[in-house]
């Protein structure tokens, strides 16, 4: 075969050299044809649609709908229930399951640097850009979910109805009652589930699928509880039965 | 009609704003994106598989579009509000019932911020199941969980604003729950009051950190949010294999 591509002289031909070994990826290997398109104009188009949408929603929200204002500012009588902005009725739900710093320190900073440490603590690769990673990652997400749902709610009701934290004043030191009790209670219904799963020899994508998952229900039980449950004297109702003329949607 | 088509295109005027030609060609479909500082956030390609609304729902996009809306009703409502204890409430009033479309303004800002939040929290949660956060992007991740503490705090802020006892009460009891902290926390709290309670001092400070401080420090960790993305090469749709972008 007379190639020129062949030639066997390559100390003129060879356009090509070995620079350097590199330990990592190379950029089109084990990669299909390249499936991507111009990003104008369709970007630009399903931004402006975008857009349109979110524009067009809100405008028919705030026609149907008008913000609350009550009476002017009064330092002198309070409001019953006095509610913080709802994205933070769960830490003001927190606060009445144990002691303050617990509940409303250490906890949310303890999530937050969980949530922050995230890619440092699952730092493969594995099954980036697709939901929930595999099919067991979806299974665990969903039985995590269905746990939180069960357990959180029966947690906030049992914890509000027979107070044992109450019952035992006296008997116990305060510090055991409000810190140390309601600490071991959260890290045990926390940690069954890391337990369960661990017994499948997780990846650690998944141990984090786990614990997140158990940390988001759990933030969306609480904010729910105390957002739409809590009425008059922070005490617990269905949110259609409320006493008095209060709902909880005139605190948005 | 073509000759003056031609003109106008050709002319130095012309020339000077667009330097691309009608993006009909590939070279300026990519031009359009590298020579436009709004469309430089972008890429000049992008994967299809980034596209697909059930992977992202827009979120991320849908989050800077409310910003967007509640940037342009906030400065309408600056025209119109003072931030004194004496008139806060008496200004609300008056923009209610006296400003036409006051009310609209004010709903459209209300509901904005209420959706902000949960759209955020919703694009955090999306990026964390498609393990979005994953190596090369583990510092956007970071950015964004700063990002979204921004926005709780810039609708927290706002809140205290109309002056109401809505707005005094909820502030109160917030920031209350910061002065549980043993060491820093009443430190926190006095710096945010500027004082033991909530007063004409919380005011002051929550307007100028509600209009100025959290509005612009989103501003710049938005655009640095997005340049990371597309540093870290576009969405992580991208770096899926195709067969297992299939759904079960």
């Amino acid at each position: 075969m007379n190639n020129e591509s062949f030639s066997k002289d390559t100390s003129k031909t060879k356009t090509y050299s070995l620079v350097e070994l590199v330990k990592a990826p190379t950029t089109m290997t084990d990669r299909g044809p390249d499936n991507s398109i111009f990003s104008f104009p369709v970007v630009a188009i399903m931004e402006l649609l975008l857009t349109l949408i979110v524009v067009v929603l809100l405008l028919m929200m705030s026609l149907g709908v008008n913000a609350p204002l009550e009476e002017i500012a009064n330092p002198n009588t309070t409001t019953d229930p006095a509610k913080a902005p709802w994205y933070f009725m769960g830490l003001q739900e927190m606060l009445e399951h144990g002691h303050p710093t617990l509940m409303a320190v250490l906890m949310p900073t303890l999530m937050v640097l969980f949530v922050v440490s995230i890619p440092y603590i699952d730092n493969t690769r594995e099954g980036s850009g697709i939901w929930f990673t595999s099919k067991r990652g979806k299974r665990i997400t969903l039985y995590t979910a269905l746990y939180i749902l069960l357990v959180m709610p029966l947690y906030v009701y049992l914890d509000t109805t027979f107070p044992a934290r109450e019952m035992l004043r006296g008997k116990l030191p305060d510090f055991v009652l409000q810190a140390v009790f309601p600490a071991i209670l959260m890290g045990i219904i926390v940690g069954l589930p890391l337990i369960f799963v661990w017994r499948y020899k997780p990846s650690p994508r998944e141990m984090v699928i786990t614990l997140f998952t158990v940390l988001f229900v759990s933030a969306v039980v609480f904010t729910l509880a105390g957002f739409l449950f809590r009425g008059p004297g922070f005490e617990l109702f269905w949110p259609w039965d409320m006493p008095g003329n209060y709902s909880p949607w005139n605190n948005l | 009609m073509q000759r003056i088509k031609d003109f106008i295109v050709n002319s130095r005027v012309w020339r000077s704003f667009f330097r691309h030609g009608w993006p009909d060609n590939p070279l300026d479909r990519s031009l359009v994106m590298t020579s436009n500082i709004f469309f430089h956030l972008h890429s000049v390609k992008v994967s299809r598989k980034s596209l697909r609304a059930t992977y992202s729902f827009g979120l991320g996009i849908m989050s800077a579009i409310i910003f967007g809306v509640l940037s342009v009703t906030g400065i309408l409502l600056m025209f119109y509000y003072t931030p004194t204890v004496e008139r806060a409430y008496s200004y609300i009033i008056t923009l209610q019932t006296l400003v036409p479309f006051g009310q609209l303004l004010r709903n459209l800002h209300r509901w904005g911020a209420h959706l902000m939040v949960i759209i955020v929290v919703f694009h955090m949660v999306r990026v964390f199941y498609t393990g979005a956060y994953k190596p090369p992007r583990e510092f956007n991740w970071v950015v964004g969980v700063v990002l979204l503490l921004m926005t709780l705090g810039a609708s927290f802020t706002g809140y205290l604003l109309p002056w109401d006892q809505l707005a005094y009460w909820a502030i109160t009891v917030g920031t209350s729950v910061a002065a549980y902290e043993p060491t820093m926390g009443s430190l926190v709290k006095s710096t945010l009051l500027g004082g033991p309670e909530v007063g004409q001092e919380a005011l002051t400070r929550f307007y100028a950190l509600h209009i100025m401080v959290i509005p612009a420090a989103i501003a710049l960790l938005t655009s640095l949010h997005m340049w990371r993305v597309r540093k870290d090469g576009g969405l992580a749709a991208q770096d899926a294999p195709d067969a297992e972008m299939v759904e079960e």
